[in-house]
């Protein structure tokens, strides 16, 4: 398959992954049945081109139903969704970061800056929201729509 | 959708998922997403509805949390 990314839009994530601090893991979770999983195939080729562009950035592949153990204890249910944790040697710290679909448009962007955050092992929130956060005591999920325009 | 991963970094409770509401059209549905960004929490038990600034998406947590 051809590149998906063109060289100008590859000397533009570059720069911003100048900014990247700590390795990121992505972890692709796709199925070979095309039937079900219409963009798989292209989700794993766009991410990775996008983690070639940073030696901080590695990839793993899995199988939705072969590596099910995996993705249960990532919470993944569904194919394409892909997972961005924290990489230190060999461990890997699971921030439940995840994106399902291909990123593709506007989302690719969220992808770029979302890897660039997670390096940073740091949210970035202000103090109020971090300490309300840290006053939690259930559990909170996040769903967020969006669309690549 | 980088406010939610943000809140996700920052609290081993917060969990944070995108969806691509074109291709999850039946998670979608399920929720009733007519515009995007729509975020739902909790499963549902609040929604907004927009680009939430990270005070109101904290007031929409708290609410979700109460019900």
């Amino acid at each position: 398959m051809e590149n998906m990314l063109n060289e100008d839009i590859r000397k533009q994530v570059r720069e911003m992954f100048a900014e990247i601090d700590q390795p990121v893991e992505v972890l692709f979770f796709g199925t070979e049945d095309e039937a079900s999983c219409q963009y798989c195939k292209e989700t794993g080729q766009l991410l990775e081109e996008v983690t070639s562009l940073s030696d901080k950035l590695s990839l793993k592949q899995y199988d939705l139903e072969k590596d099910g153990a995996v993705a249960s204890q990532y919470k993944v249910d569904a194919a394409p969704t892909f997972v961005l944790a924290g990489r230190d040697g060999d461990s890997v710290t699971d921030y439940a970061v995840r994106f399902k679909g291909i990123p593709a448009g506007h989302e690719f962007s969220t992808l770029v800056n979302a890897l660039v955050i997670v390096s940073k092992r740091d949210s970035g929130l202000s103090d109020k929201t971090r300490q309300f956060l840290g006053e939690l005591k259930k559990p909170v999920k996040l769903e967020v729509f969006a669309t690549p325009t | 959708m980088l406010l939610a991963y943000r809140m996700a970094m920052e609290s081993p409770l917060v969990e944070a998922e995108g969806v691509d509401a074109m291709e999850f059209g039946e998670l979608s549905d399920k929720y009733g997403v007519s515009g995007v960004p729509h975020t739902a929490i909790n499963l549902g038990a609040n929604h907004v509805v927009g680009a939430a600034p990270e005070d109101m998406l904290v007031a929409e947590i708290k609410k979700a949390l109460e019900n």
